[in-house]
């Protein structure tokens, strides 16, 4: 065995104290957990501290003033950030309903059913608005809402300190 | 004893041998990971959330039959109305404030008066009913009051 003399530093206490910031960042850390929050909104503050446990039963919806005075909605829906439109004037359907309504009762869009369109009483809505934009925007979302029988609706907002 | 084995005792106390495993590329990777956490991590506490549990209450009677038996909630409507972009004006029975605070005291009030009458929290049913041009932010105010006066059914009206 060759005779190796011990030089340099103790590296010792630096791999404690680098295991303990590795051990804190991955518990505070969200990595790779996409809502599909729109991080470009302003929105409201509050002071009320509330937190939701389960984020994995939401749906977050972007809501912000769009065009013809009607409101632009936007969601993660099946992994992409699309669009949904209160009604599509080209077909006629209703996305944002027919979505909520998919989340609420299964792929049935009825209440009752099982497997696949089992009901999810759960289920919450997390509503990302602009701070600035008028009631009439934020009305037809919650109309929606109340259509596909969602119960839980939250209102994302910022912390502010007193 | 003689000066040869002196001699080789006093330099096997100065050499150490490197036993154990070599930490260096351990170090290596443990920083890698540090680093990446840091940068990728978006951190909890910046934002949080106001709850409701009944998102929307729609005005007016309309001609749904109530089942035998059932006891409507004692109705609180909060009127909001935005005389200028900037402020907003809730008036509910007597009160008329632009101010968050004063409206939450007040508001604390009434629900006592109302837990005084023999209506408890859950049978109070507080109604928001802002104009079409109030802004949201104005509304998560008045709705922030009305939590914080302890209401348990707070809703959203349909705009006047």
């Amino acid at each position: 065995m060759p005779n190796i003399r011990e030089g340099g530093v103790n590296v010792t206490p630096l791999i404690d104290i680098v295991m303990c910031l590795i051990i804190f960042f991955m518990l505070v850390a969200k990595i790779g957990i996409d809502t599909g929050a729109d991080q470009r909104i302003s929105i409201p503050a509050s002071l009320q501290e509330l937190d939701i446990k389960d984020m994995g039963n939401t749906l977050t919806l972007n809501v912000v003033p769009g065009p013809l005075d009607q409101p632009m909605i936007t969601a993660l829906v099946g992994g992409v950030v699309q669009e949904l439109k209160l009604v599509d004037p080209a077909t006629g359907q209703k996305p944002l309903l027919n979505t909520l309504k998919k989340f609420r009762f299964g792929h049935d869009l009825k209440p009752g059913g099982t497997s696949d369109s089992s009901d999810n009483p759960e289920f919450k809505v997390i509503i990302r608005g602009d701070e600035d934009m008028g009631y009439s925007y934020l009305e037809p979302v919650l109309i929606t809402c109340a259509q596909a029988q969602v119960k839980n609706v939250n209102f994302n907002t910022r912390k502010v300190t007193q | 004893m003689t000066n040869d084995n002196i001699m080789k005792l006093q330099t096997s106390k100065k050499v150490h041998y490197d036993s154990g495993p070599n930490m260096t590329p351990m170090v290596d990777v443990v920083m890698v990971i540090l680093i990446f956490l840091m940068l990728a991590g978006s951190f909890v506490g910046s934002e949080h959330f106001l709850v409701s549990n009944i998102p929307f209450s729609q005005s007016g009677a309309g001609d749904v039959k109530v089942p035998p038996g059932f006891i409507p909630d004692e109705p609180l409507d909060i009127r909001v109305d935005s005389p200028t972009p900037d402020q907003f004006i809730a008036t509910a029975g007597q009160i008329r404030t632009g101010d968050e605070k004063v409206l939450t005291a007040a508001l604390t009030k009434m629900r006592q008066n109302m837990n005084k009458a023999g209506k408890t929290d859950d049978q109070i049913q507080v109604k928001i009913g802002p104009g079409k041009k109030v802004k949201y932010r104005f509304l998560v105010q008045v709705y922030e009051a009305a939590l914080n006066a302890g209401f348990k059914k707070i809703a959203f009206a349909t705009s006047h």
